[in-house]
C-alpha cells in the first residue's frame, strides 16, 4: 500500500512538475512581451506552492484516488488481503436499494430536504445578521462577538447542547418548562416529520455566524456614495438592498452559496448525535460512515460516496456557471 | 502543453489507481518483543478507561502476573493498552480494524462476544483451542465459550445476565409485593402476567417499567430486548447464520415486535422514560444487567435502600423462556508472535481468581463454575437469581458473521415503531430485506 501511495503521489508530481514545464514554455513562446517573464521567480513561486501541494496530495488526493478504486471493490475493513474487482455491483446495490426504498434512498431524501432548507435559511441568517452588525451603532462589537460564538465551539458540544435543549420527556430543557406549563412533553428529536427541522435550524444557527463575516467585509467594501445616489434617486430600503447591496456582495454571495452548499450536502455530525441512526434524519454522508465503520463495507461505502461527489460537482458547476452568466 | 502528455499521464495515474487496492496491506506477524531482562511482552489492549473499576481490576490482575512465579518462570511481561470504546463501541472496533490492516494488532484483545463468528472469520482472533488446558476449558459454562465451527476463539471475561429489577415499596404500596417476592426462574412469570402487573402499575408510579428504549440507538436496546423476540417464538436468522429473510420477518417475530410495540402503546414503558426513574423511586421496574447492582449499592442506597430485588424475564405464553447473555471475551489475535506465551497469560486472566476479582468489580457473573463457587450466591439474592437465570434460560445473541448488520437491523426495528408511521409487519418485512442484502454481501 506504501508503494502504492508513493506512486501515486508520484504521478501528482509528474502531473505539477508538467504543468510547471507548460508555464514557463508558454511564457517564453508568448509574442505579447508586456508581462517581463523571470523562470527563476517561477520556479521560487512553485516551490513555495509545494508544501501546501504535497499536504493536498497526501490527505486529499490520495484519498479520493483510493476512495475511487474501491468503488469497484467489495473491499471489507476486517478482509484487506482479499479485495476483489466485483465492476459495478455496488452500484447496483445502491440503486436496488433506493428502488425498495431502503436506507440509500431515505438518506438521499434526507440530504435534499437539509440543502434545501438549510442553504437560504443559512444565508439569509448571515446576511441579515452582517447587516445588522454593520450599523454605526454602540456595542455591535459584543454582537458581532457573540452571532460568531457558535462557530468556535465544536459541533459535538453545540450538538450535544441541542439535545439537552430538545431532549425527550421532561428531561429536556424545553420539555421541562413545558410539563410545568401543563402541556405533555414533546419528542421533538424523534418526531418523524419535525426531526429534521430542528437538525436544520440547529446547523444553520451554528454556521450563520462564520458567513456573517464573510458578508460584512464585502459589505464594507460597497462604496456608501451608491446608497446615497440610491436615496437622491428616491429608492427606499428594499430598493437600495436590491439595487446596491445585492449587485454589490455578488462574488462573496456566489462563493458563499458554493460553500454552504457544499457543507450542508456533507452534513453527518448533527443527525448522528442528535438523533442517531433514524430513517428520518440519516444523511448520505453519515451513511457512508454507518457503511464504511460499522458494517465495514468500504467498497459499498466508497460507492456511496463517489456518487455524492459526482452529484456534488455537477450542482457546484452548474451553480458557477448560472451565476457567472449573470455577470 | 501537448494535451497527450496530459493524457498519458492521466492513464498512468488511472492505472495506479486500478491497482492501489491490491496492494493494501495488512496480516504481517509482528516479531516478538523483548524487555532489557530478556521478558517477551505480551501486549493486550482492553476496551475500558484505566480508572474505571473494571480497569483498575485489570490493572491489578496483570500487575499480579507480573510479579508472579509464572511471569518469571516463563519469562513474560504483559503490557496494557487501555483503549476506553465509545458508547456504540464502534470507536474501539474500527481501532482492530486499523490495526489488522496496519499488522499492528497486540498480543491479546478483549472483545464483545457476539463479534465472535466475524472477528474469527476475519482472521482477527485465532484459534486457541489447542493452547488451552482442557480443565480450563471445561470449567466454563458452554453458553459462554466463544465459539465458531467448532472451534474455540475466546474466553470470557465474565458473563451477563439481565433481569428485571424492582422496586419492593412501589409494589407494596400497589399491594402487588405477594404476587412476584417469591418468584423464580423456574416459576417465572407469564408476559401475561408481566403485562397485568404493568397494568396495575399504572397510576402507581410515573411508568410502570423502564425497558431502556432511550438507547434504541446502541447495542444495549438488541443485548436487553432479543430475549423477548426469543420467548415470544420469534427467530432472527437460519443456523448458518446467511439467511434472514422468512426468520427475521417471521409471523411470530412480527408478533413478538408487535406486542413490544402494544407496551409502549398501553403506558407500560417509554421511549422517553427517564433514565434515572427507577433508580430515583419513580419507576417501578427497570431492564438492565447485572452491572446496575453496584450501582445501585454505591450510589442508590439512600433512595432504594436494600428494597429492591430482580425478577426473571417473563416466559412467552406458550412457555419458551429466553434470556440475555454475553459479555466481553479475551481472545488471541492472529498476529501474535508467541503463541505459547499469549496462552499461559490468557489462562492467568480468566483463572479462578481473576474472574472472582473481575466481577466483584463490575457486579456480573463469573463465566466459569469454580469462580461461581466461589463467590457463593446466596439463593434468592439479586446475584444468584441473574446466576440462576443464565444457567436456565440463558440465549446467545444471533451467531453470524453479519453481527453489526443484525443490531443495526433489531434497533432499526425499535427505532420505527417509535416513529409509529408503519405496521410493525412492514417495518420488520422492510428491515428483513436489508438485512438480507448485507448477508447476500458476505455470500458473494
Amino acid at each position: 500500500m506504501i508503494v502504492t501511495s508513493i506512486a501515486i503521489i508520484g504521478v501528482f508530481l509528474l502531473l505539477f512538475a508538467a504543468f510547471i514545464v507548460k508555464d514557463i514554455v508558454a511564457a517564453k513562446r508568448s509574442v505579447h512581451k508586456t508581462v517581463h517573464y523571470s523562470v527563476r521567480e517561477s520556479i521560487g513561486a512553485y516551490l513555495m506552492l509545494f508544501p501546501a501541494l504535497a499536504l493536498i496530495c497526501l490527505f486529499v488526493l490520495l484519498p479520493i484516488v483510493y476512495s475511487l478504486g474501491y468503488a469497484f471493490t467489495d473491499y471489507y475493513l476486517l478482509s484487506p488481503n482479499d479485495v476483489g474487482f466485483i465492476g459495478f455491483d455496488n452500484f447496483a446495490d445502491i440503486i436496488e436499494n433506493i428502488r425498495k426504498h431502503g436506507t440509500v434512498y431515505n438518506a438521499i431524501i434526507n440530504t435534499l430536504k437539509f440543502v434545501v432548507f438549510v442553504v437560504p435559511l443559512q444565508i439569509g441568517m448571515a446576511l441579515g445578521l452582517a447587516m445588522l452588525v454593520n450599523k454605526k451603532a454602540r456595542g455591535m462589537g459584543v454582537f458581532k462577538v457573540m452571532y460568531f460564538a457558535p462557530v468556535v465551539i465544536s459541533l459535538t458540544v453545540t450538538s450535544y447542547l441541542w439535545v439537552r435543549i430538545l431532549g425527550g420527556g421532561d428531561s429536556g430543557l424545553l420539555n421541562s418548562f413545558l410539563v410545568k406549563l401543563g402541556s405533555e412533553p414533546i419528542s421533538f428529536l424523534y418526531d418523524p416529520q419535525g426531526a429534521m427541522y430542528w437538525i436544520i435550524f440547529v446547523s444553520a444557527w451554528q454556521g450563520c455566524g462564520y458567513q456573517m463575516l464573510i458578508f460584512l467585509s464585502g459589505l464594507k467594501g460597497i462604496d456608501s456614495t451608491l446608497y446615497e445616489a440610491a436615496e437622491l434617486d428616491g429608492a427606499g430600503k428594499g430598493r437600495q438592498f436590491l439595487a446596491v447591496t445585492v449587485p454589490g456582495l455578488r462574488s462573496v454571495l456566489t462563493f458563499v452559496i458554493i460553500t454552504v452548499f457544499i457543507g450542508a450536502c456533507k452534513v453527518m455530525v448533527q443527525p448522528m448525535l442528535m438523533t442517531g441512526e433514524q430513517t428520518f434524519t440519516i444523511t448520505l454522508n453519515y451513511l457512508m460512515y454507518i457503511e464504511g465503520y460499522t458494517y465495514r463495507w468500504v467498497g459499498y461505502s466508497s460507492a456511496i460516496a463517489l456518487l455524492m461527489t459526482i452529484a456534488i460537482g455537477a450542482i457546484t458547476f452548474l451553480q458557477r456557471y448560472l451565476l457567472k452568466e449573470e455577470d | 502543453m501537448k494535451k497527450w502528455i496530459a493524457g498519458i499521464l492521466s492513464a498512468l495515474l488511472a492505472v495506479l489507481m486500478a491497482f492501489s487496492f491490491i496492494g493494501c496491506g495488512g496480516g504481517n506477524e509482528a516479531e516478538e518483543e523483548l524487555d532489557e531482562e530478556g521478558n517477551t511482552i505480551i501486549d493486550m489492549m482492553v476496551h475500558v478507561a484505566q480508572q474505571s473499576a473494571e480497569g483498575m481490576a485489570y490493572s491489578r490482575i496483570t500487575d499480579s502476573f507480573n510479579s508472579s512465579d509464572t511471569a518469571k518462570e516463563n519469562k513474560i511481561k504483559i503490557r496494557v493498552d487501555y483503549s476506553p470504546r465509545s458508547t456504540s463501541a464502534t470507536g474501539y472496533e474500527t481501532e482492530l480494524g486499523n490495526m489488522l490492516n496496519n499488522g499492528t494488532l497486540p498480543d491479546i484483545i478483549t472483545f464483545d462476544a457476539p463479534n465472535t463468528w466475524n472477528y474469527a472469520e476475519n482472521s482477527i482472533l485465532a484459534d486457541i483451542t489447542g493452547l488451552i488446558a482442557e480443565e480450563t476449558q471445561s470449567d466454563f459454562f458452554e453458553i459462554s465459550k466463544n465459539t465458531y465451527n467448532g472451534k474455540l476463539y475466546g474466553l470470557p471475561i465474565q458473563e451477563s445476565s439481565a433481569g428485571i429489577y424492582y422496586n419492593k415499596a412501589i409494589f407494596r404500596s400497589a399491594g402487588l409485593l405477594g404476587e412476584v417476592e417469591k418468584m423464580t426462574v423456574d416459576d417465572a412469570w407469564t408476559m401475561t402476567e408481566f403485562e397485568n402487573i404493568c397494568n396495575r402499575l399504572k397510576g402507581k408510579c410515573d411508568l410502570p417499567v423502564d425497558l431502556q428504549l432511550y438507547n434504541a440507538n446502541d447495542e444495549m436496546a438488541t443485548y436487553l430486548l432479543y430475549p423477548f423476540i426469543l420467548a415470544g417464538g420469534g427467530t432472527f436468522l437460519s443456523s448458518d447464520g446467511m439467511t434472514a429473510t422468512g426468520f427475521f420477518d417471521s409471523a411470530a417475530t412480527v408478533a413478538a415486535f408487535d406486542r413490544l410495540r402494544g407496551w409502549v402503546n398501553n403506558g407500560y414503558t417509554s421511549f422517553d422514560a427517564s433514565n434515572v426513574g427507577f433508580y430515583t423511586g419513580k419507576i417501578a421496574m427497570y431492564l438492565s444487567s447485572g452491572w446496575s447492582i453496584p450501582e445501585i449499592r454505591n450510589q442508590y442506597t439512600q433512595q432504594l435502600g436494600e428494597d429492591w430485588g430482580i425478577l426473571p424475564y417473563p416466559k412467552g405464553d406458550k412457555g419458551i423462556a429466553a434470556s440475555a447473555t454475553g459479555s466481553w471475551s479475551f481472545g488471541m489475535t492472529t498476529q501474535c508472535s508467541t503463541p505459547e506465551k499469549a496462552a499461559i497469560v490468557l489462562e492467568w486472566l480468566v483463572s479462578t481468581d481473576s474472574s472472582v476479582a473481575i466481577t466483584d468489580a463490575t457486579g456480573m457473573i463469573p463465566a466459569r463454575r469454580s469462580a461461581v463457587e466461589k463467590k457463593g450466591y446466596t439463593p434468592g439474592s439479586p446475584e444468584y437469581v441473574l446466576y440462576d437465570q443464565l444457567n436456565k434460560t440463558g440465549k446467545t445473541r444471533p451467531g453470524t458473521i453479519a453481527y453489526p448488520e443484525f443490531s443495526s437491523r433489531f434497533r432499526a426495528v425499535v427505532n420505527q415503531i417509535r416513529e409509529g408511521t408503519q405496521t410493525t409487519a412492514s417495518i420488520v418485512s422492510g428491515q428483513a430485506s436489508q438485512f438480507q442484502t448485507y448477508l447476500d454481501r458476505y455470500g458473494r
